[in-house]
């Protein structure tokens, strides 16, 4: 028998391994294989980028036609599988490499971190809605699990109320997924798209406003977010850069790649998302001003991006589509480098409160300056990458003619200034206190994969061509309802 | 009398009072959901809406008469069989929503043992 390479591989390596972890506990392999399955998923993803270029993969598993497990790697497909491996590396390399956080490195996280990017892959790449439905519990339940993996007080209260609203979501989209099957006797998603169009008005409307709860709490838009800081700020942050970094994104894929394929035309939702995505941005700004809290004050900047990105990703043209996917992936990198800092601060200084963290600069140097690095590239200035994306998206909307979303961007990165810049003079601040000890443990080289994630800011803000076709190609994949429908229902 | 019997025995009939039904209890599970502020009273309220949704997949997708999809006893093709794909999917959405259940009331347990506190109005730990 020979091997060959299909796209259920992204699911079923992470998979496999996870269920093989009593072998690497064992063999003490468990970091080494965590590491080095995302590293091995993500070469995977880069291997396939010329295949991938040529014509989208198809894969059906077929159980007996036409019953069938289908999986489609398209370009946008393959850029999150690649984002989210890449991110799976990082934040393993960073809890291998770590003394502290001990809970992490044992079987029950390797379990469910795995378990979550297999299910984020599973997410892109399904083309079955119900499939889509299992990667998003199996996605669920291992968020909630890692959320709670500290198991003290406040651990448990954010993976209970993560577990409590996640349900509630799961349930609106079942309903939603229900209603769709009832209609149509559909569950693949380019049959649904087709039969979608033929529906009582009232009917789309309904299971549109289902889909839409459900998705708009798991991808945190306005107003079903008021969960998120909470959350963010119980759970381990090594964990929430995952969050932050691979889950959301995968929510928000999913969120518009069903608007974009179900609707024959896209710019009936349009207004309504755009609308959303502002409201989410301008809202989550706003508040950010007021954290005092670096963990809450991050989860509310990952908030505003999300706007920033659903703001882009709804006006559904080509430049800011492609924009917005070069931002998600600057924020997924700035978020992981952001809330793996407040992971090594937060061991130096137990508390994250914006008056326990004056001087920290004389104590942690190297993490106040990627601190610096990190804020500025998520304002948005040159030479980093999120200079380049933010300029993308600009540019995309004042191409059209379009400027209030401009005006609303450039306000939010003025009210985004604000607030970095407040936690940034705080840690610059002169202080009378002799810096504090050092703690024991800390490394030079709990700083690489940092540093990775720092070159990589400065490499893509220099040279953003190295994405752009790749970008360019993933943006017409997601906006390429016809092609798809082709490729998949074989007219 | 036998007249009445017969129309509320018609599939558009039945299927009204099936989706009817369903929706009530849906809308209990969600008012449990928003009134309640006791941990396991609020995954009660989780799964009742969870049950209300596989109850309308079942309900609607089957009608009055039909038979299960399984060849036997003499049974050598498909006709008049209900649609089999609906109550796989049942099976594995209930199979999900016990294992979310089992996580979330054992998280409950452990918070109550650690913390004391049963209501989500006490949890205030992640507040500044």
């Amino acid at each position: 028998m020979t091997l060959h390479f299909t796209p259920v591989w992204f699911i079923a390596i992470p998979l496999l391994l996870a269920f093989l972890a009593p072998l690497w506990v064992r063999w003490r392999l468990l970091m080494p294989v965590l590491f080095s399955a995302q590293v091995a998923l993500f070469a995977l993803a880069l291997s396939w980028i010329p295949a991938v270029q040529i014509a989208p993969i198809l894969e059906t598993i077929v159980i007996a036609p036409p019953l069938g497990i289908h999986l489609h790697l398209d370009a946008i497909a393959l850029l999150l599988v690649a984002l989210f491996s890449f991110a799976g590396a990082i934040v393993a390399a960073f809890i291998w490499l770590d003394n502290g956080a001990a809970h992490l490195r044992e079987r029950p996280a390797f379990i469910l971190m795995l378990l979550l990017i297999a299910g984020s892959n599973g997410m892109v790449l399904t083309g079955d809605i119900f499939n889509l439905y299992v990667f998003i519990e199996i996605v669920g339940v291992s968020a909630y699990a890692l959320a709670a993996i500290r198991r003290d007080k406040t651990a448990l209260e954010a993976g209970l109320k993560y577990v409590i609203v996640g349900s509630v979501a799961a349930i609106f989209i079942l309903f939603a997924i229900v209603l769709l099957y009832l209609q149509t006797g559909q569950l693949n998603i380019a049959a649904l798209a087709q039969a979608f169009g033929n529906m009582p008005a009232q009917m789309q409307l309904l299971i549109g406003l289902l889909m839409l709860i459900g998705l708009g709490i798991k991808a945190e838009l306005f107003p079903f977010n008021f969960w998120v800081p909470d959350i963010y700020r119980g759970s381990d942050p090594e964990i929430t850069a995952l969050y932050s970094g691979v889950l959301v994104k995968a929510f928000l894929f999913v969120l518009f790649h069903l608007t974009f394929i179900l609707l024959a035309d896209p710019s009936v939702a349009r207004n309504w998302l755009m609308a959303l995505g502002a409201i989410t941005m301008i809202v989550a700004e706003l508040v950010a001003l007021r954290q005092n809290d670096l963990r809450r004050m991050l989860a509310y900047s990952s908030l505003g991006q999300v706007g920033l990105i659903t703001l882009a990703l709804a006006f559904a043209s080509e430049a800011t589509t492609a924009g917005a996917l070069f931002h998600m992936i600057n924020h997924t990198l700035i978020k992981v480098l952001l809330f793996l800092l407040a992971a090594l601060m937060l061991r130096q200084y137990a508390s994250l409160k914006l008056t326990d963290v004056h001087g920290l600069s004389r104590t942690m140097p190297l993490a106040a300056g990627l601190f610096v690095l990190g804020a500025l590239a998520v304002l948005g200035l040159p030479p980093l990458s999120g200079f380049i994306s933010k300029l993308w998206i600009l540019k995309g909307f004042a191409d059209v003619q379009t400027f209030w979303p401009v005006a609303l961007i450039l306000t939010a990165a003025l009210i985004e200034a604000g607030y970095y810049f407040r936690w940034i003079r705080a840690f610059y601040a002169p202080t009378d206190a002799l810096p504090i000890a050092k703690i024991e443990g800390e490394k030079a080289l709990n700083y690489a994969p940092l540093l990775v994630i720092a070159g990589l800011l400065i490499v893509l803000g220099v040279a953003p061509f190295l994405l752009e076709d790749w970008l360019q190609q993933a943006a017409q994949a997601l906006l390429g309802r016809e092609v798809l429908l082709n490729a998949v229902l074989g007219r | 009398m036998l007249e009445v019997l017969e129309l509320f025995d018609r599939p558009a009939v039945l299927h009204s009072i099936y989706l009817i039904g369903s929706l009530i209890l849906f809308f209990i599970g969600l008012y449990g959901l928003l009134a309640k502020r006791h941990l396991l009273k609020i995954f009660v309220s989780i799964e009742i809406m969870e049950l209300a949704v596989y109850l309308i997949l079942i309900a609607i997708a089957t009608t009055p008469g039909e038979t299960a999809p399984i060849l036997s006893d003499g049974l050598i093709a498909f006709t008049g069989m209900s649609d089999p794909i609906p109550q796989a999917l049942t099976l594995t959405a209930i199979v999900i929503g016990v294992a979310v259940t089992a996580l979330g009331t054992s998280m409950a347990i452990q918070y109550h043992r650690l913390t004391g506190k049963v209501s989500v109005a006490e949890m205030t730990e992640l507040k500044d």
